[in-house]
């Protein structure tokens, strides 16, 4: 079990130098100067350009630029911001817990609504639940997000009114934060009112991001259903008499969930990586967006720091999901 | 009274206008404490019709009998929760492939006290004692240690074991054995098969074996039917069929035997197979492989009818010197 841990930490670093390496030179292949876009309209002139060149290391070789990097990152340090001179890592930090907040609830929202889905159809295979509940997910999986939650904004939010459009807490509030998670901190705050709003600023990012995941566990779910439920010990489990749902709930599903649990972890891992586009429509101030606008006016490193930080993240979740299988599956336990 | 009465008994798949009959108007009764051999080559019905009796087939299978009744009790007509009150309990049944029979996710002990759980209950501690007892009844060497072992584990014979411990867990009157040692090697055949008749004569259990082994059967069984594309042909008490077989294809499958086989150079076979869906003789079934079959077998669906002592579905059962009986053309 140790041994198997250490080997998957020694699998992090050669990842982590990829992705330093890929992020750093790619950022440098878009066309778009930052000293530039810092300036603005009123552009700079030749003397001052030089100075800020000399002063952001951009008069030295890539390599060269590099290396600092790495020498930073390794210290912990991953830069300061072009645009508002912070530590990349505060503003990280700052930020991150919008983003985690999104993510438990849209993966909470796929798993809810997705692993029922799928059992349900696995048991009615061929029938019309089947079909219906596949088309669903079909529609749902295809359904480009930006356009989805347009349509969400505009019949729940416009036209019946039900929930905000955008944010994450009503203007009528101002909540301190202390764990950066909208829904804990209004509960903390006890202002009346708060944390219902927070909820329904929720809703709608939550469900734009989670159709997509919801569409993937319900089909794996279906899918790994039906083989399990196929089984020879499905058929003993009824022979000994049990009741339909302890067949299903218990043998059936136990076995299914195994392949069900990696699609499940590398959801969480892309939808920690910022839910890009539900966070920029909802205007969820969130690392999404926060790496949008750092793009749009090459702040690198800010890019590099949010790239570098969420590769962590999608490698440490993909641990944990590894380490999980071992719950639910004896055979992977046994084995190390 | 009869333990298992079956009468009609009749299993279809596919669309209700043109169904398949994977088992054809099928009646047998079971004993109490008795052996029953079920015999015939894959696709003869054996397994369908004791998935039949232990009511696991599912839609769209369709099951139909005139009569299906354990111990007095019809079947066919109770609710599912009290067929299931039965089945597991009193009907147990076990299965082809033991590494298979088993779920790999939970402990042998786990597997064994829940079938005990549902039908008897008990403290967490009776539970696992019986469990003990069981392990040790089905003779697993080291039994305390393999209760918390997990199917993958094991090895076949020993997975097999468990597989028969847990069916007999509630001491069931009948045990349904499904090929019990087709996925096994020849050394453990035997022992899974003494371990099986041990069982069934210590708690005076009726035991349906079924298998494609006629040398098995012939030791084993108190009676023996042979059954062929879903219908029974022939049933009679071991040693008469194995002596005397009165239907043709008996005959032929004995004569396939390889200990039969001795002087000529290639093993007797039956020619032809099965027939399934689609090229189903419209007389007697057996017809286009019987080298007795004439043009009245061909067109007309012969009637089990008793004769020297058997049950044959044949026009011309044969003699004691294996000839047909009656046969003009």
């Amino acid at each position: 079990m140790l041994g198997f841990l250490l080997r998957r930490l020694g699998d992090i670093i050669p990842t982590f130098f990829g992705v330093t390496l890929l992020v750093f030179f790619l950022i440098r292949l878009i066309p778009g100067d930052p000293i530039l876009m810092m300036a603005g309209e009123r552009g700079v002139d030749a003397v001052r350009y030089a100075e800020l060149q000399a002063q952001y290391g951009f008069d030295q070789p890539v390599i060269v630029q590099y290396y600092h990097y790495l020498v930073g990152v390794f210290q912990g340090d991953l830069g300061r911001s072009f645009v508002t001179k912070k530590p990349v890592f505060e503003e990280f930090m700052t930020l991150f817990p919008a983003t985690v907040e999104l993510s438990i609830m849209g993966i909470l929202f796929a798993v809810i609504i997705g692993l029922p889905l799928g059992v349900i159809a696995a048991i009615k295979r061929g029938t019309i639940v089947d079909h219906t509940t596949m088309t669903i997910s079909l529609t749902g999986y295809s359904m480009p997000i930006f356009w989805w939650a347009l349509l969400l904004i505009m019949f729940f939010s416009t036209t019946l009114g039900w929930t905000p459009v955008s944010g994450r807490l009503s203007i009528f509030y101002y909540i301190e934060p202390v764990t950066g998670f909208m829904l804990i901190d209004t509960l903390i705050s006890g202002e009346k009112g708060a944390f219902v709003s927070a909820l329904r600023h929720l809703i709608l990012p939550t469900i734009a991001l989670g159709t997509i995941p919801m569409a993937v566990i319900a089909r794996m779910t279906r899918s790994s259903m039906l083989e399990v439920l196929g089984e020879d010990y499905i058929r003993v489990a009824r022979a000994k008499g049990l009741a339909p749902m302890r067949v299903i709930m218990v043998h059936a599903l136990r076995n299914a969930l195994i392949p069900v649990i990696t699609v499940i972890g590398l959801q969480v891992g892309v939808l920690l990586a910022g839910a890009i586009l539900t966070e920029t429509i909802f205007s969820w101030p969130g690392i999404g967006k926060w790496i949008v606008e750092a793009l749009g006016r090459r702040d690198y490193p800010t890019i590099q720091g949010g790239i570098l930080m969420i590769a962590f993240l999608m490698m440490s979740v993909n641990l944990l999901v590894d380490l999980l299988y071992g719950v639910i599956n004896p055979r992977i336990r046994h084995r190390r | 009274m009869a333990l298992l009465e079956i009468q009609n008994l009749t299993v279809e798949f596919g669309s209700e206008d043109k169904p398949f009959r994977a088992v054809d108007t099928v009646s047998y009764h079971v004993d109490r404490g008795e052996v029953l051999g079920i015999v015939g080559e894959s696709g003869s019905g054996k397994s369908v019709s004791s998935l039949a009796i232990m009511g696991l087939i599912d839609y769209p299978g369709r099951v139909t009998a005139d009569r299906l009744s354990f111990d007095g009790q019809d079947l066919l007509k109770m609710s599912a929760r009290r067929r299931r009150q039965i089945t597991g309990k009193d009907i147990a049944m076990i299965f082809q492939d033991p590494m298979s029979s088993l779920n790999p996710c939970f402990t042998v002990e786990a597997q064994i006290m829940e079938a005990l759980k549902v039908h008897e209950g008990g403290s967490k501690r009776q539970l696992r004692d019986r469990t003990m007892e069981l392990l040790n009844q089905v003779g697993i060497p080291d039994a305390k240690s393999r209760m918390t072992a997990y199917p993958h584990q094991l090895s076949g014979g020993m997975s097999q074991r468990i597989v028969i411990a847990m069916a007999i867990a509630c001491n069931p009157r009948l045990l349904v054995a499904d090929e019990p040692t087709t996925a096994l090697d020849v050394t453990i055949q035997a022992q899974i098969i003494d371990l099986l008749l041990k069982l069934q004569e210590d708690s005076d259990m009726a035991l349906i074996l079924i298998t494609h082994d006629l040398a098995l059967v012939s030791e084993a069984a108190d009676r023996i039917q042979v059954m062929y594309a879903g219908q029974l042909f022939e049933s009679a008490p071991s040693e008469g069929l194995f002596d005397k077989p009165r239907h043709p294809y008996t005959q032929a499958l004995l004569e396939a035997l390889p200990e039969r086989s001795e002087g000529h150079h290639r093993l007797r076979t039956i020619p032809g197979v099965v027939p399934g869906q689609y090229d189903r003789p419209q007389g007697c079934l057996l017809a286009p492989r019987c080298r007795y079959a004439n043009d009245r077998c061909v067109s007309e669906q012969p009637a089990i009818t008793a004769f020297g002592g058997h049950d044959v579905r044949c026009f011309y059962p044969l003699d004691d010197q294996g000839q047909p009986t009656g046969r003009t053309a």
